[in-house]
């Protein structure tokens, strides 16, 4: 792999990524939008809404791996390790608030949120690990 | 891991992008394996020795590691 490759590989990330993160947000926050204004809302469209959300959520998902695959072995271990540490917080954070749920600690809690806390400890923790240059 | 890569880079006049890209790997990989953060593959480390026509042993010290694993 040379050094034009490994560049590419970031490229290549950031060219699927954006459009998936833009489909995404389309997604959530059109639909939001759409659901509030119609009357009564649709149940095939509020299924089909949430399923059709983990679409770029995979898309994610592979694009991430690809880049694991083609960037150099110093970056993969970096994001690897950034990975195992986001889904640890997240897993964490979402057993502790499963927990306290069963225990009638607390109530309602939108499980939405920890979707986008994984991206951010992952990127945070990709960042503690290598700094900026590594995102 | 201690290493003489930084010493055997310059004596060549060459930058860590140089050597990244004759290595096929970013300069921040370069940089972190001559700052001892980051220990390179097997494969890497072959890679790095054949470039400077060394052994592995003469740029890499595990000397250390090796008195920590006798511990």
């Amino acid at each position: 792999m040379t050094q034009q490759t490994f560049k590419s590989a970031g490229r290549r990330y950031w060219r699927a990524f954006v459009p998936l993160m833009a489909i995404y947000m389309l997604i959530v926050l059109g639909g939001s939008y759409y659901l509030k204004i119609i009357d009564p809302e649709p149940r095939w469209l509020q299924v089909a809404l949430g399923v059709a959300t983990a679409l770029p959520l995979l898309g994610f998902f592979a694009v991430m791996l690809r880049y694991f695959a083609e960037t150099d072995e110093y970056h993969r271990q970096i994001h690897l390790k950034g990975f195992a540490y986001g889904a640890a917080i997240t897993i964490s954070a979402v057993t502790v608030v499963g927990s306290l749920q069963m225990f009638d600690a607390i109530g309602y809690v939108e499980l939405f949120w920890f979707n986008p806390m994984f991206f951010i400890t992952y990127g945070l923790s990709t960042y503690a690990l290598g700094g900026r240059q590594c995102l | 891991m201690k290493n003489t890569i930084k010493l055997l880079r310059t004596e060549r006049g060459w930058s860590q992008a140089t050597l990244a890209d004759q290595l096929g790997v970013s300069r921040q990989s370069v940089n972190a394996v001559e700052t001892g953060k980051y220990d390179p593959s097997l494969p890497l480390a072959f890679a790095i020795a054949r470039l400077f026509e060394r052994s592995i042993e003469e740029i890499f010290d595990d000397q250390e590691n090796i008195a920590q694993a006798a511990e």
